[in-house]
């Protein structure tokens, strides 16, 4: 069946289901839909395309629109992964009353992305079963809402209480609480968990994040122009930066309606697989670092080094690429860059199969990673785990094949999955998928011949068109929606990084388990909190009991510094 | 069975060898590409802006002092040498170096202030011939950046005028 035709085998189910509450549909036939429902209705829609017709999960976004239409806007965005069709299920709530029914319950996978826009846009998800606030600190006063467009970029309202601390929940009865981060030697990255712990073992958890946000949306939204965001976008991951550059850049091409030439599509489809190789390379070693095995920890950055070095030799940079602009690419592959790239995969392919070789027969790191922090296949469909993760528990999702973007249509490889649900499964998954890119890679420059790499733009491009973009970088699906907007640049950008669900399944994950396991629990969903936070324009310390105030720290850099 | 890995695992530390570069006791040079600090050439500037306009970042300043002074300033605190500047420059009077070792507790060795005459162009007064409409001017005119602070003002004017341009953000957007 044709893509176009599910999309209409689709929307006609619905149609057949819920009548009139379908107000409005587009098909543009690449495998996106978006349907305009009664706000009413969209919780039992919701529902039904969720349990009954088996789509995944992937985010919801609120949006204000009202100097535009006089309305805010909430999509939940939905994957039919079998049919390669991502759909948005759109209601437009009046100016005065943003509120609509809570999907939580339903589709639990949407706890977060509700609690977010209830904080950022002002946006009630009425019937919540835990409305606390996600992204907002505790100390931001109620009723201003960082998303809104009547709200400046640089805004901080007078009355933000930055150095009030967390208010936490009470832990259950017979439990201890030990807290985990924002500062922990496995944690890169700040997060907070108040573990409930009972004897050696954990009962449940409270995550409070969110301490990195950057405001990057507000940015894009208000201050950043089209050819910019790129950069910027880079900018919201580290590891898998690349990823967020094309997801981008992507949904808006397919708002816009933008064609990329094919030379530029298997250059970015190379670029997303060198990023994949390095990240399951880094992320190994470190998840054998967590579990005290730094011989491999060792290895897999040696091995990593050369993958760098040719990254830097073919973009100039070895990991922040700005390889992106919308339309196309900046960096081209030259003859004799392509050939020393092979010599670096076939160096790659020999060392990485002596070291898995190795480690699949190590009882020891099995031993500690073997039914530790297991997700099952219905905790996958519920709180909408990706990548890794649900392809160790048998969920053989994957963007690249599922929604085809770049040159990955043009490409054979095989999608990587496991029984297990655990650790040690995810750590097979990730040691399998570095030999299916570097197979991706070396089609990629088989079948590549020369063209241009940039596509013309002449006009400005359209207002108020909407894209979405789904991209499978090292970690899971990153996936961003956008509305192009007026001034040269979007009007409302909305980032999903892979982080932002699989952290959801961590409570569930380390329930019953030794609290030694936290630590490799969490690093094998690869937390990328950099990702999960990117919003906001406060930096909030707060949440910790110090010696050293935040203004100390300040005045003790300053004095360090210039 | 374990065992015959731990020697597996032995053998590829082993055969791997000392990897570790002396850097930096011995300079490690980078690839001929490699995106470094940038480097303004005032003998080729013409002031365009088109740099300023098109920076991720907002590291590029720019001050108009009267109609014939333009101070543009190159910054350099969060740039990320995405090498943006050097891209639209029309006249390439901007060089993306190799230059990787930039740390320094004084920031001012980063930056570049340039002061250029500019010679009205009868026609449009400023000119930067952009790539594509993504690129386009969004600050037409003269511009006032806070130099003062190294701060970007989200403005500029049709006219020149004596008072503050600072904290003006009723602009003359096109």
């Amino acid at each position: 069946m044709s893509i176009a035709m599910a999309e209409r085998a689709k929307l006609e189910a619905l149609r057949a289901r819920f009548g009139a509450a379908i107000r409005r549909a587009d098909l543009p036939g690449n495998g996106r839909m978006f349907v305009t429902v009664d706000p009413a209705a969209i919780r039992e829609i919701c529902r039904h395309v969720f349990r009954e017709m088996g789509a995944r999960y992937v985010i919801s976004i609120g949006a204000d629109d009202r100097p535009f239409s006089g309305e805010f806007l909430v999509a939940h965005n939905f994957a039919f992964d079998g049919d390669g069709v991502l759909c948005g299920l759109l209601a437009h709530l009046p100016g005065d009353r943003p509120a609509l029914d809570s999907i939580s319950d339903v589709v639990p996978a949407a706890n977060w992305a509700e609690r977010e826009f209830r904080d950022l846009v002002g946006i009630e998800p009425m019937g919540h079963r835990y409305p606390k606030r996600l992204v907002l600190p505790d100390g931001w006063p109620e009723g201003v809402h960082p998303l809104r467009k009547d709200v400046s970029w640089d805004d901080v309202p007078k009355d933000f209480d930055e150095d009030l601390e967390f208010k936490f929940d009470e832990a259950p009865d017979g439990c201890v609480v030990v807290p985990f981060g924002p500062f922990h030697p496995t944690l890169d990255e700040p997060a907070h968990f108040r573990l409930y712990v009972e004897g050696e073992m954990v009962r449940g958890c409270e995550y409070r994040g969110f301490m990195a946000h950057r405001g990057i949306e507000k940015l894009a939204e208000s201050v950043l122009s089209y050819n910019d965001i790129p950069m910027m976008a880079e900018r919201i991951c580290g590891i898998c930066g690349c990823v967020h550059s094309v997801a981008y850049v992507q949904a808006v091409e397919d708002a816009a309606g933008v064609r990329v030439p094919e030379r530029a599509e298997y250059i970015r489809t190379i670029m997303l697989e060198m990023e994949r190789l390095h990240s399951h390379l880094l992320w190994v070693g470190l998840a054998c670092h967590i579990v005290g095995f730094d011989t491999l920890f060792m290895q897999s950055f040696r091995i990593r080094e050369p993958i760098m070095w040719m990254a830097e030799r073919m973009t100039g940079n070895r990991k922040t690429y700005a390889l992106c602009l919308v339309g196309g690419v900046r960096w081209d592959i030259a003859p004799e860059t392509g050939a020393a790239l092979r010599g670096v995969l076939d160096t790659l392919e020999k060392e990485w199969r002596g070291v898995v070789d190795a480690v699949t027969g190590d009882r020891n790191i099995q031993a500690r990673t073997r039914g530790v922090g297991v997700a099952g296949p219905d905790l996958v469909k519920d709180v909408g785990l990706v990548g890794p993760v649900a392809r160790a528990s048998g969920v053989a999702i994957d963007c690249r094949r599922d929604h085809p973007y770049a040159a990955y249509g043009r490409v054979a490889f095989e999608v990587i999955t496991e029984r297990g649900g655990d650790v040690w499964s995810r750590i097979v998954v990730r040691m399998k998928e570095v030999f299916e890119s570097i197979g991706i890679i070396r089609q990629c420059l088989d079948k590549m011949s020369p063209g241009p790499i940039q596509a013309r733009v002449d006009d400005e491009l359209p207002v108020g068109r909407m894209g979405l973009s789904s991209v499978e970088a090292p970690r899971g699906e990153a996936h961003h929606f956008l509305v192009t907007g007026e001034g040269n640049r979007p009007r409302r950008w909305r980032v999903r990084a892979p982080t932002y669900q699989n952290l959801q399944g961590v409570p569930a994950m380390i329930r019953d388990q030794q609290l030694a396991d936290m630590t490799i629990a969490l690093g094998s969903i690869d937390p990328c909190f950099s990702c999960t936070d990117r919003m906001e324009t406060v930096d909030v310390r707060s949440g910790l009991r110090r010696t050293w105030t935040q203004e100390d720290l300040v005045r003790l850099l300053k004095k360090g510094g210039a | 069975m374990s065992l015959l890995s731990k020697v597996k695992e032995a053998l590829v530390c082993l055969r791997a060898g000392r990897v570790t570069l002396p850097y930096p006791a011995a300079p490690r040079p980078v690839a001929g590409n490699f995106r470094g600090r940038p480097i303004f050439d005032a003998a080729k500037c013409i002031g365009c802006g088109g740099c300023a306009a098109n920076c991720p970042a907002r590291e590029i300043l720019i001050h108009d002092v009267c109609q014939e002074i333009r101070v543009l300033r190159y910054v350099g605190r969060r740039c990320t040498y995405c090498g943006r500047c050097a891209d639209v420059c029309p006249e390439k009077a901007i060089t993306m170096s190799t230059d990787f070792e930039t740390a320094t507790d004084a920031i001012g060795d980063i930056g570049q202030t340039i002061e250029l005459f500019m010679s009205t162009c009868q026609r449009c007064g400023r000119c930067f011939k952009e790539p594509s409409p993504l690129e386009r001017l969004k600050q037409k005119g003269y511009r006032f950046d806070d130099l003062a602070h190294d701060r970007w003002v989200f403005g500029s004017r049709a006219y020149l005028d004596t008072e503050r341009a600072v904290d003006d953000i009723r602009i003359e957007m096109d």
